[in-house]
């Protein structure tokens, strides 16, 4: 089991899957979806051995392979998994699988949609995995592009405008990626891209990190929804089609966190030791400013996505802790933020496809519509609130009580920002969900058994590690406690 | 007297020519002059792959060197000459008197850049330069419209001359200051490099660049790119935009390590360059709705972005601007490619005509984003590869902030490139129809896939060679 090389395996999965989706003639949209489906499930159960073979009480890095890529560079093929990327690699499958599968009904240009979401899949895959900085751009770069093409041909509301502006806003943060990148690698002085290495290696100077830091940080911040650069999210999240709406927030955007995590923090601390106050400060401003907007916002998704920016908040808070607690909040929060962001999308998703209205003010009384469906929307809200019970309750709970030791002012001006979230969604779930009903969608159909799969994983899992913790969390610590 | 087997590549191109004089003299069909080539082209390939390992002097000694360098390039050359051919099956945008004779004048031009990569004596880089500068004057007239060919004919050889021109009175300088320091032998760049830099030696190395950088389009050099390439029939811009870059790669590396280590002045000056390249290219194309006017100012961009690997003066440098020069030919050569098919009535296909690509013709249409995502420097084309071995070898030279330029071009540079993918992918065909695409055609479009997906996932087979390269022309 040990010699079996999981990592690539599963990178394999949407590659193959990518493939195989190329190959298919585009008539047979039964077989593209399945062949993704298939490699989706695949990936889950490769999560899951990866999951339950991760030595916890070894830590570190497990699963390792290595391979010369471009031997007189130094690049390599290095891949391994970390408490934390176990974590997300998970949360990778299971948005991958599910996604997948609340796509089914998906009729327009189905060969190519898959192709570009697999591709995209197969790049935030490689870089939960690389070790290695070159690899980690690669796939990085990999990741983001295909949004362009799913947004602009499947999307909806502006679609080619929030498209543009999402691709440059993140090719901007690529262009601040490259020279800090590669200043890592020469700043080393080392002939490795291995990141673990030059996090090692201690050859990088205290006026260099302060002056790299912020590249990184701002680099994979704007990815991660960082404020004041987070105008593509919620546009981009809006336009997006469901499934791709569900990768974007879910899985995306994590990208840009662990990016922070990764190679920023722990390849730059003393630089990261510098500019955490500031880089707090604007976290804190994303989570009161996402939920302050969020409040006013009548289209679902719009308050999704504005709810995004302010709990990425919640993740960049964490990290900017540069605590093992807060280090711990912001995975369990990135893990947590993605199913529960997944969910919320694909409840919209499933109203707005036979709708075609997001305006919740158009709504009313779903509850009595569509119980099932709308069922999860509420989990998810109150989710998102940070209701005990469900996974982002300890996540919060975690990064706050970090924050406050920390940042004190910061900390409980979060949590302020918290009671606006729960202004917003109990606003949504009031009027949309609860209010007085709107005869026009007496005939909204519920869920059948088939679309509820997706949602009620999503549920469990959220459910899951909202009473059992510490599953996710033994994992986490693994990596993090040598902080 | 050397080993004259070393000249073999470029005898097999001489001789690649002269056949296709003869079938330009019996006047044979066009068709018949065009298989003939691409047999001729393909016997290069192969005498060229096969002295890739070559090194030595043919003929007198110290002027014209065999290195791992000048195979390496003469292979990107080789390379695109090839491609050029493939699509030149049928070139409805060429004076139908003129077609048969549209081999020659490549073939000429073909050898004039192998041997400009070879040169190592000013005189004769000279006549090289001018050799395979003629064969593109001529090609770029060719165009069916009479008055585009003769315009854009007209403004390539009036720029040309004058750079040219220019090139040879720094020839002179740096002639008159290597006799004033007492050379015996002034033009051989082996006693140059020796020599100490004085200031009208600089002046003359200077002046000596214009006429390369013009083959480049580096800015302020650039200004007959766009309208040449606007007027010249598709298949001479093809070979313009692909082999005539990487001759020119080459050759303005041999020259700055003349003047290493030189003063600041010389950096200072491809620094600037360099910046305003990249940035006037890129602003340029984001305007620009004809597509071959898009290409030639995203062309003089990717000048800049050439520039970057020269500037740092250090092997990694060279090795990643010779890199880059190599993979741009496949990528460039998607574009053209496209050009070529949409537009094969000789008319320029502007962003609008490639409206609903994805339906006319999938091959087109993902040769089309294979390139522009080449260009724009994604993975996993190798693109991507090429702007990151540039951006290594510029921070290794502490020029962070230079490489932050760049990447910042890189994303405008995505915009405008994404615009030309929309238009193939998102906008309707309307009332457009099908596009057939002849089998060699649809071969190279495949090869050029192929070369640029692949370079792109595994770069090593070229890095290997450009490094060489680097490692011959710095040790020289």
């Amino acid at each position: 089991m040990t010699d079996f090389p999981i990592l690539t395996a599963t990178l394999l999965c949407p590659a193959i899957a990518v493939v195989l989706t190329l190959l298919i003639p585009g008539r047979h949209e039964k077989a593209i979806k399945t062949v993704n489906a298939l490699a989706g499930l695949a990936t889950v159960v490769l999560a899951m051995i990866a999951w339950i073979a991760y030595d916890r009480a070894a830590g570190g890095f497990q699963m390792m392979e290595d391979a010369p890529w471009l031997p007189a560079l130094g690049i390599r093929y290095t891949v391994g998994l970390d408490g934390v990327t176990v974590v997300l690699n998970m949360l990778n499958a299971i948005v991958f699988f599910t996604g997948v599968l609340s796509m089914w009904n998906l009729q327009t240009r189905v060969k190519e949609y898959f192709a570009f979401m697999s591709t995209l899949v197969f790049g935030v895959f490689g870089v939960f995995f690389s070790l290695d900085a070159f690899a980690f751009f690669f796939f990085y770069e990999v990741a983001v592009l295909p949004m362009y093409p799913l947004i602009a041909v499947w999307g909806s509301t502006r679609k080619e405008y929030s498209a543009m502006k999402l691709t440059l806003f993140l090719m901007a943060g690529s262009a601040l990626l490259f020279p800090g990148l590669i200043a890592l690698y020469v700043g080393s002085g080392s002939e490795t891209w291995n990141i673990l290495e030059m996090a090692r290696s201690g050859a990088f100077s205290r006026d260099f990190q302060i002056f790299v830091y912020p590249f990184l940080y701002v680099g994979f911040g704007i990815l991660a929804g960082m404020f004041p650069f987070h105008g593509w999210s919620p546009t981009g999240h809006v336009a997006a089609p469901t499934a791709v709406s569900m990768l974007h927030a879910g899985v995306l955007m994590k990208l840009g966190a662990f990016g922070i995590l990764r190679i920023g923090i722990e390849c730059l601390p003393e630089g990261a030791a510098y500019w955490a106050p500031t880089f707090a400060v604007l976290a804190t401003g994303g989570i009161v400013y996402g939920a302050f907007v969020a409040m006013r916002q009548t289209d679902f998704k719009y308050v999704i996505g504005f709810s995004s920016v302010s709990h990425m908040g919640i993740v960049l808070l964490g990290l900017n802790t540069l605590t093992a607690a807060g280090t711990d909040g912001a995975v369990f929060q990135m893990f947590a933020h993605g199913i529960m962001t997944a969910l919320f999308f694909s409840a919209v998703g499933f109203l707005y496809d036979q709708t075609h209205d997001r305006d919740i003010r158009n709504f009313g009384g779903l509850v009595s519509q569509a119980p099932v469906a709308v069922s999860m929307f509420i989990v998810a809200g109150l989710c998102g609130m940070g209701v005990p019970g469900f996974a982002s309750f300890w996540a919060e709970l975690l990064v706050f009580v970090a924050a406050v030791r920390e940042y004190p002012l910061l900390g409980i001006l979060a949590i302020a920002g918290l009671v606006f979230t729960a202004a917003y969604m109990l606003r949504v779930l009031g009027t949309a969900i609860y209010g007085p009903v709107n005869p026009k969608w007496n005939h909204l159909k519920d869920v059948d058994a088939w679309s509820v799969t997706p949602r009620a994983i999503l549920v469990a899992v959220l459910v899951l590690f909202g009473f059992f913790p510490n599953l996710i969390l033994d994992m986490i610590r693994s990596a993090s406690g040598g902080l | 007297m050397g080993d004259l087997s070393l000249f073999l590549p470029e005898a097999t191109m001489l001789v690649g020519g002269l056949i296709a004089f003869t079938a330009s003299v019996c006047r044979a069909p066009y068709r018949v002059a065009w298989y003939v080539g691409v047999l001729a082209a393909l016997a290069c390939l192969v005498s060229t792959s096969a002295g890739l390992a070559m090194s030595g002097e043919p003929f007198f000694e110290g002027i014209y060197r065999v290195d791992a360098f000048s195979q390496v390039l003469k292979l990107g050359i080789v390379g695109g000459l090839l491609l050029t051919l493939f699509l030149a099956g049928s070139p409805g945008g060429v004076r139908s008197d003129a077609r048969v004779d549209m081999p020659i004048f490549l073939f000429l031009s073909a050898l004039g850049m192998m041997m400009l990569v070879s040169a190592t004596e000013l005189l004769t880089l000279y006549v090289a330069l001018e050799l395979s500068a003629y064969g593109l004057y001529i090609l770029a007239a060719l165009h069916r419209n009479q008055r585009m060919g003769s315009e854009a004919g007209a403004k390539y050889v009036l720029y040309g001359a004058a750079s040219s021109a220019v090139t040879l009175y720094g020839i002179s300088l740096v002639f008159g200051a290597a006799t004033a320091a007492g050379l015996d032998r002034p033009t051989y760049l082996a006693d140059l490099a020796q020599m100490d830099v004085t200031p009208m030696f600089l002046v003359g190395v200077f002046l000596a660049l214009a006429g390369i950088l013009f083959k480049l389009a580096v800015f302020p050099f650039h200004a007959w790119a766009p309208d040449t390439y606007e007027g010249a029939p598709h298949e001479a811009v093809t070979f313009i935009g692909t082999a005539s870059k990487v001759a020119a790669v080459g050759v303005l590396a041999r020259l700055l390590f003349l003047a290493v280590p030189g003063p600041e002045s010389l950096t200072t000056t491809l620094l600037i360059l360099c910046v305003a390249s990249m940035t006037v290219g890129n602003l340029a194309a984001i305007i620009q709705k004809d597509l071959k006017r898009l290409i030639a100012y995203s062309t003089v961009a990717h000048a800049g972005y050439i520039l970057i690997g020269l500037v740092c003066l250090s092997e990694l440098g060279v090795a990643s601007a010779i890199f880059y020069a190599l993979i741009y030919v496949p990528i460039a050569f998607c574009a053209f490619l496209v050009v070529s098919v949409v537009g094969r009535d000789g008319t320029n296909p502007t962003k609008a005509d490639l409206a609903g690509l994805y339906k006319r013709s999938p091959l087109l249409a993902v040769t089309l984003l294979v390139a522009m995502f080449g260009l724009a420097g994604i993975p996993p084309t190798s693109g991507f590869a090429g702007k990151w071995f540039l951006f290594t070898a510029a921070i290794e030279s502490d020029l962070f902030w230079l490489v932050l330029v760049g990447a910042i071009n890189a994303t405008v540079s995505l915009f405008y490139y994404l615009l030309v993918v929309k238009e193939a992918y998102l906008t309707p065909p309307g009332d457009r129809s099908a596009i057939t695409i002849a089998p060699e055609v649809s071969f190279a479009a495949w090869v050029g896939i192929a070369l640029v997906a692949v370079l792109g996932f595994y770069p090593r087979p070229i890095w290997d060679l450009a490094e060489a390269a680097a490692r011959s022309v710095i040790g020289s």
